[in-house]
């Protein structure tokens, strides 16, 4: 199970991407996007982050998943197409020698924070 | 308030990785992350390989990561090389090894000593290859009796490696085991996959791997 010390990374980039005036308590929504390579199950990753997230201070965030499809180049034949997870074939010509351009990796695309007057 | 950000969450992780990275190449080490579900073989892989090279006048040490215990380390000790245990039950008992815990264990480790560093990761199909330690390779032992729908079922794992170990190839005989169709599926994966019937038992493919490593060398300078 990877998802703990993912978990761990977003709570670590969420602190050092907040401007220094917000305290991490008034974050309520922590977005991020995850491959879907990147075998990760939300279900488990949003288990954890709200297991970990008391002792992080954003004891108040909900965190929000953005699954990406994996999406592929052929490099022979310059064919784009979306993987059907495990086949890395181009559909088009066959061929096995594709790029990954989406669907890999881990990445905070935001956060959403109460603004102090709401408070 | 909404705030976008576009930050990679790794990237801390990955920063250790390319600060492993940059004393590898400083001291000339090829380093290989070798990778797969437990009980594939990996540890007696190299106690077979470490012998073979040091025939050819190189030297190794081994990072040996487990989730706990000492078990594979002390296997490798009659090799007489450096083996650093990293165990991840202090850490919270992670699957993988963090590029963090190989830059703690790189602490007992000559680098200017050796030719080769070997990355034993934790037995587990998933998890370790989604994180980046700083080496110059990575390879996957899958063995026979893992059966050929592995690659299919693991996808990232054997799209992430340059080569595939297909271990234990003197059990072919008596398995069911169709090696063809596991080569067919392990490059549906990855079309650029390098992939290596091999038998740590017999030595078959073992000239082969040996191979492997030395022209990975030559490609690293």
């Amino acid at each position: 199970m990877h998802e703990l010390y993912i978990a761990e990374c977003i709570v670590k980039s969420v602190s050092k991407s907040l401007p220094q005036n917000l305290p991490t308590t008034s974050v309520t929504e922590v977005r991020v996007q995850v491959g879907q390579l990147d075998a990760v199950i939300p279900d488990t990753l949003i288990f954890v982050f709200d297991a970990i997230k008391r002792n992080s201070g954003l004891s108040n965030a909900k965190l929000n998943i953005d699954q990406i499809e994996v999406v592929c180049r052929c490099r022979g034949c310059s064919y784009e197409f979306g993987v059907e997870l495990p086949l890395f074939l181009c559909p088009r010509c066959g061929g096995g020698d594709v790029e990954i351009l989406r669907g890999r990796g881990i990445r905070l695309t935001g956060v959403t924070v109460q603004e102090a007057e709401e408070n | 308030m909404e705030i976008p950000i576009i930050r990679d969450v790794l990237e801390e992780s990955n920063l250790r990785a390319q600060e492993n990275r940059a004393l590898f190449d400083e001291h000339g080490v090829l380093v290989v992350n070798i990778m797969s579900s437990p009980g594939s073989g990996k540890t007696m892989l190299l106690q077979k390989t470490i012998p073979a090279l040091k025939e050819r006048g190189f030297s190794s040490a081994v990072i040996e990561g487990d989730i706990t215990s000492t078990i594979d380390s002390e296997r490798l000790q009659p090799l007489g090389i450096p083996v650093v245990q990293a165990n991840t039950e202090p850490f919270g008992g992670d699957c993988h090894l963090g590029s963090h815990l190989v830059q703690a264990a790189l602490k007992h480790l000559d680098l200017s000593a050796i030719d080769f560093l070997f990355i034993e990761n934790i037995g587990n199909l998933v998890c370790p290859a989604e994180f980046y330690l700083g080496e110059n390779r990575r390879v996957v032992v899958l063995s026979l009796p893992e059966g050929e729908d592995k690659p299919l079922k693991y996808p990232l794992m054997f799209r992430e490696c340059d080569l595939c170990l297909l271990s234990k190839m003197d059990l072919a005989p008596h398995l069911e085991v169709d090696v063809e169709l596991m080569k067919t599926n392990i490059r549906k994966t990855n079309g650029h996959i390098a992939v290596l019937p091999i038998s740590a038992k017999t030595g078959e493919g073992l000239s082969e791997w040996i191979a492997w490593l030395l022209r990975a060398r030559v490609g690293q300078s």
